[in-house]
């Protein structure tokens, strides 16, 4: 596999990032963000949308704080499954993602904006050419999903980061800094029903770190992952579970790798705590109501039906976990 | 330690520094040396050298023919392997790793069909891109290849059609990677789209477009490759079963999954001769195939076997690329490398066959196996490999170790547009031998008896005869089934533990070698030659063709000249790289390396050996019969004062012509029946393993962990205990990858899904349980020091342990593999549904009481345990044949004496309506039988 040629840009200030950004903006020059590389460079080896220019975060100072109430986008999750201060909901997340190899040099920001994957998608040239592209790597010839034939034109491909959800249960929120200033949102609002457009970011954008707030950080939870392997495999299927303990009104539950995005079910939650709390037959109907809920399609390892299945173990497990 | 007897004149102390240590490059006495730094003689290693000939090593087995060649120098002892020290530094060269001066970069264009016509193919803009140097299509190779003679069906690159997605249309060299890259876009080519087959059952069905052509052998017009027939025995036996078990297998098609991707470079000489580097296990082949399709003869060719980073089988068949390479190299006048990447690994494959396999069996009411019915339909992908010769292992490498009253296999291997299966660690032995394995242990259950006890009262003796034909000589299977009963506490556990933990048994049978070379006739030329030669400075250089793949083969060889000649095994010098200079060796498959070449390896040595006695004997006045070889030194056996050095002896032996040469051959005995395919299966002698496995289910989500395993293994004798535990150990994480987690998959439009090592399963170190290797000595009688593999057999009880343990865990028998939690997720939803249990940790765990069956078979087995014992030492040589269980006479033909015996390898045509799903191949007519091409 032979890497496409691209220029490389390291700024080594957030400024000089978005400035680079924006003048390439301006030059009509498509480029990616890249921070430990091991989600895009793969995908650059693939073939998988390369871009003629690459601007690495790796320079950029001030930028991999790690503390209980923010973690700067180029922490390395090596750095996160160290309990020195991480909320120990993040560590088990952190600790679970890929190898422990992948996990010295993958971070933060990296994790949250993964791409989604479609075994459609992450293969060869060769490969896709086989099957006539995707419409998520169409090289211009409009190919439709192979997913989802003669859908919509939603990318179904799958969101399989392992902090997010996490983070979703601790409420906490992204600031994206781009050549037009800073905004912050809660990470529920980040992600964007799409496999191809993932989340919110514009071009030229990049997520500068996460916070989370004083009052939400006294959150404990659980993070229950779906693997085939023990190391290196992502996400099949992930809840993460979270409350101040012993307030059930309190309980947050999120789910990742089931579909394009990774999703918190308040709703869902909600109904169940319009009814008396009632232990573990609420905790029941309440994965029964979540695995309702998710919608995966047959683009992973495992099948989409034993995926939706098992929401209802994890989701069960997360919050029993919780609770005891 | 000093003392003793110096082995060299001439030794100081010089070469330590002062502060002790050696200085780097000296060693302690001047050359010619004959010890590096061990100048003294050691004393003789009595704990290895066999009680037969004086040791103190025991030999419960028995004696054998080579005792009298052991010197307790290497054998039975735990050695590195000895390329180790060029593989952990780094230096052992792999097939990307060599580098001619010169080169450019071969690529090739894969077919994005999966079945398609090449109308035309047009390379003038290929040709026109600056820095493509050459480029080939199907028309520079019209000859046809394959690794088996009878059905070679491939070329180098496609001519007429292309037969699955990624299979080889065409190819280019150009002076970089990108350019090359860049030029595989420039092809234009017209192509003609074809109806493709995935699914082997549509393969036995007639095709407008079969996938090849076979002309008047053809089966109709079905995609069957072949088809195999075999029903031994009496088959009245089955027709009032006591018990049975029947099942329907699915298993999924697995990849070999070695480290390093296939990569080779061709380079045509001044001289107009051919150099190939390739990464090979059987490189004889190769070499035949390159002669074939490049019209040059095979002394023009040299085939360079680089290190080989993993084979599995995955490596054995001759390959397209490795012509590419060469016909490029040979069009630009420049060296050729072309290195794949993991998915074109995936296009090549060659690996297991996905299998639907169907197994009946029958107990009678003494617990004996009136019968195996076997029906395998293996799906062959694009072309033949070794295809034939896996369509009979399905069946054949199931008749034993059991005795059984008959046996009926029918098989069926069809071409699929999928790339191509071959051979794989365990060829063709495997998914059967997990299907008929979990059948044993469903008739256990029906019978209420101890699974184990089961196959203990049903094993073939050593020295016997399967019901196909097979000798069996040396047999461990009993000791091996107590071993593991013993070492796993399995009386305590079986179906005796919580739900969610279970414990299984699964035995395996495996050839040690083929008995029949796959290209020539094997009473003109031997299977196996080794060349020795022993020049002045008392250094072995030993010739080999066989192919060290990882599994040690050139360390077997090493040991055994080693330990015929008494010679540290650094002294011992391997060359097996070039078929220049080393003699033709069949390769690394059928895991005949070992046995055959440390046959003749130590023929080879045992001619060098009484050379060199002769010499001494010249030079002391002693008889060899008196002599004693050991550590560098010949002596004296009542008073090793009177000695001399091997290098004395050696240059004494040299005086009149130089270098000692020998060469030593082996060739298997003739053996096995005469009916059609009864040469499938024969070996000079075959191993034997039981394992038992424990794993933890989580019955809600349907994760399956195994925990631990204890494997026996019957290797005959362990010439390096160490590298049968590693062998043990490995093929029990590729076996645990096929029955957890590994599987092609192929998806809704037919395409390979995952063609790299993150979708592709294969355990990690976390997957992995606790092995407990237990190794089982029974001293094969033709056997290298009584040797007999170790590199395949291993690998197939871990599967059938594994099911057995999930059924033990939850009580639901599974027959998809690999058991990944959603499949079995799904039998443990189907049992709740049927049972009416609606919380999966509700599930009742299976038990057992003890039916009056049990102790007729433990007493049984008894019985038969002193009969092995006996005919394991030869003590009691009578003959003795599948049947004798049965009570058969062995002296008599069975057809005399049972009506109705059969050895059929056509099915009657009453028998047609009945056959199984591979079976229909059956129904169908050769073209020659319905008038069509002649």
């Amino acid at each position: 596999m032979l890497m496409p040629p691209f220029v490389l840009h390291n700024p080594t200030t957030v400024e000089e990032a978005c400035s680079i950004a924006g003048s390439l903006l301006e030059k009509g020059e498509d480029f990616d963000w890249v921070a430990g590389g091991t989600d895009l460079l793969p995908n650059y080896k693939w073939h998988l949308n390369p871009k003629p220019h690459v601007i690495s975060l790796a320079r950029i100072e001030g930028v991999n704080t790690l503390s209980l109430h923010e973690i700067g986008c180029m922490a390395r999750l090596a750095d996160l499954t160290v309990e020195n201060g991480i909320h120990p909901l993040i560590v088990e997340a952190a600790s679970k993602v890929a190898s422990s190899l992948v996990r010295r040099n993958a971070t933060l920001g990296g994790n949250l904006c993964l791409d989604t994957r479609c075994f459609w998608y992450n293969q060869g040239e060769d490969w896709r050419r086989s099957i006539d592209w995707c419409h998520k790597a169409d090289c211009g010839t409009g190919a439709d999903c192979r997913v989802v034939p003669n859908q919509n034109t939603l990318c179904v491909a799958t969101y399989q980061g392992d902090i997010a959800p996490t983070l979703m249960v601790l409420d906490a929120e992204v600031h994206l800094i781009g050549p037009s200033g800073l905004r912050t949102m809660p990470l529920q609002e980040f992600y964007q029903l799409d496999g191809m457009k993932k989340n919110v970011l514009e071009k030229g954008e990049f997520l500068l770190k996460i916070t989370i707030s004083e009052s939400s950080a006294a959150r404990t939870g659980s993070y229950q992952k779906l693997r085939v392997r023990d190391t290196w495999d992502f996400p099949e299927a992930g809840v993460a579970a979270s409350w101040f303990a012993g307030d059930v009104t309190s309980l947050k539950v999120a789910t990742t790798a089931l579909e394009s995005i990774p999703r918190c079910h308040s709703d869902e939650v909600a109904t169940v705590l319009e009814t008396d709390w009632d232990g573990m037959n609420s905790v029941k109907a309440l994965a029964a109501s979540i695995r309702k809920s998710v919608k995966p399609v047959n683009n992973t390892s495992l099948p989409p039906r034993y995926r939706k299945s098992m929401v209802r173990v994890l989701t069960k497990r997360a919050v029993e976990k919780m609770l005891e | 330690m000093s003392g003793g007897y110096r082995q060299q004149p001439g030794g100081s102390g010089q070469t330590t520094r002062k502060d002790g240590k050696r200085v780097a490059g000296k060693q302690s006495f001047p050359p010619p040396g004959s010890g590096g730094s061990r100048p003294h003689m050691k004393p003789r290693d009595l704990d290895f050298i066999p009680e037969s000939v004086g040791g103190k090593e025991e030999q419960p087995a028995g004696s054998h023919i080579h005792d009298r060649a052991r010197t307790g120098t290497t054998v039975g002892k735990e050695i590195p392997l000895v390329d180790s020290n060029a593989k952990v530094t780094g230096q052992a060269w792999y097939g990307d790793d060599v580098r001619l001066p010169n080169e450019i970069i071969g690529k090739i264009l894969r077919s994005p069909h999966h079945y398609a016509r090449i109308k035309s193919i047009d390379t003038s803009r290929v040709e026109a891109l600056p820095g493509v140097l050459a480029v080939a299509t199907g028309e520079d190779s019209p000859h046809r290849f394959g690794v088996l003679p009878v059905t070679k069906d491939e070329h180098a690159m496609a001519v007429e059609k292309v037969r699955h997605v990624g299979d080889l249309v065409a190819c280019v060299a150009a002076v970089d990677e990108a350019t090359a890259l860049e030029a595989l876009n420039l092809f234009d080519i017209e192509w003609e789209v074809l109806e493709p087959v995935f699914d082997p059952k549509k393969g036995l069905e007639d095709a407008d477009e079969p996938i090849h052509w076979r002309g008047k052998y053809h089966l109709s017009k079905t995609n069957v490759q072949k088809r195999v027939f075999q029903e031994f025995g009496d088959r009245s036996l089955v027709d009032k079963p006591h018990a049975e078990s029947h099942g329907k297998w699915s298993m999924a098609g697995v990849h070999h999954g070695f480290t390093e991707p296939h990569a080779v470079v061709a380079h045509w000489g001044p001289n107009g001769r051919l150099q190939l580097y390739t990464p090979q296990q059987v490189p004889h082949y190769t070499h035949r195939a390159l002669s074939t399709v490049l019209d040059v003869p095979m002394h023009q060719i040299n085939v360079i076997r680089t290190f080989v980073g993993g084979g599995f089988g995955g490596k054995s068949d001759p390959f397209p690329h490795e012509m590419c390479a060469a016909i490029l190299a040979r069009k630009a006048g420049r060296p050729v490398r072309i290195t794949f990447d993991r998915e074109e690994v995936y296009w090549i494959n060659r690996g297991r066959h996905p299998s639907h396999i169907e197994v009946k069996m029958t107990a009678d009411e003494e617990a004996r196996i009136s019968g195996f019915d076997i029906d395998a339909l293996i799906d062959g992908g694009g072309f033949a490999s070794f295809g034939h010769v896996t369509s009979y292992y399905n069946g054949v490498l199931a008749t034993a170790p059991y005795e059984l009253g008959s046996f009926h296999y029918t098989g069926a291997r069809v071409w699929t547009n999928k790339p191509a299966s071959g051979a794989m660690r365990g060829h063709g032995a495997v998914n059967t031998r997990c299907a008929v394995e979990v059948g044993l242990d469903e008739m256990a259950e029906t019978m209420q008896v101890d699974p184990i006890d089961l196959r203990l009262a049903n094993l073939l003796p050593p020295h016997s005869r399967t019901i196909s034909g097979f000798r069996i000589t040396s047999n461990g299977m009993r000791e091996a089934l107590e071993k593991v009963r013993e070492g796993s506490n399995w009386d305590e556990k079986f179906r005796q533990m919580p739900l969610g933990k279970g414990i299984g048994i699964g035995c395996g049978f495996f050839i040690s070698g083929s008995g029949l070379p796959i290209h020539w006739d094997p009473n003109r030329f031997p299977h196996a030659t080794v060349h020795i030669q022993v020049d002045m400075d008392g250094g072995v250089t030993v010739h080999t063709g066989a192919a060290d793949i990882g599994q040690g083969s050139t360390t077997a060889v090493a040991q055994v000249v080693s330990e015929v000649l008494a010679l540290p095994i650094e002294m011992i010098h391997v060359r097996s790289h070039e078929s220049d200079t080393s003699p033709v060796d069949l390769g690394s498959y059928s895991s005949r390396v070992t046995f055959m070449n440390a046959n003749a390896a130590i023929r080879a040595a045992l001619e060098v050996r009484e050379q060199l006695l002769n010499a001494a004997w010249d030079i002391l006045g002693y008889h060899p019969d008196n002599l004693v070889l050991n550590d560098r030194r010949i002596y004296y056996k009542h008073d090793p004062a009177i000695g001399v050095s091997y290098l004395k002896a050696l240059h004494k032996a040299q005086e009149d012509k130089g270098s000692l040469i020998a060469s030593g051959a082996y060739r298997s005995p003739p053996m096995g029946g005469v009916h059609k395919g009864a040469a499938a299966g024969l070996a000079p002698a075959y191993s034997f393993s039981a394992y038992v496995a424990e794993v933890d289910v989580d019955v809600e989500t349907g994760m399956i962990r195994c925990t631990d395993v204890w494997a026996a293994h019957d290797c005959g004798k362990a010439l390096n205990p160490m590298a049968v535990k590693g062998q043990i150990i490995g093929s029990c994480h590729m076996g645990l990858g096929q029955v957890l987690s590994e599987k092609m998959v192929y998806g809704r439009t037919g395409h390979l899904q995952n063609a790299n090592l993150l979708d592709y399963k294969i355990p990690s170190v976390h997957e992995m349980p606790h092995v407990e290797p237990i190794i089982i000595e029974s001293c094969d009688p033709e056997g290298p020091f009584g040797a007999k593999e170790a590199g395949e057999g291993p690998l197939l009880p871990i599967l059938p342990a594994v099911v057995n343990a999930v059924y033990d865990a939850i009580g639901i028998r599974l027959r998809d593999l690999p058991l990944t939690p959603d499949v079995v997720f799904k039998g443990i939803e189907k049992t709740l549904k049927n049972s009416g249990v609606d919380d999966p940790l509700d599930l009742p765990s299976p038990r057992l009481t003890h039916s009056s069956l049990q102790p007729t078979l433990v007493a049984r087995a008894q019985e038969h345990k002193l009969r092995d014992k006996a005919r394991q030492r030869t003590e009691d040589t009578s003959p003795y044949v599948n049947g004798v269980l049965f009570g058969f006479d062995p002296t008599i033909p069975l057809e005399d004496q049972v009506e109705g015996w059969r050895t059929a390898t056509e099915p009657d045509p009453e028998q047609l309506a009945e056959l199984g799903l591979a079976g229909r191949a059956w129904l169908k007519k050769e073209q020659r039988e319905m008038g069509g091409e002649n």
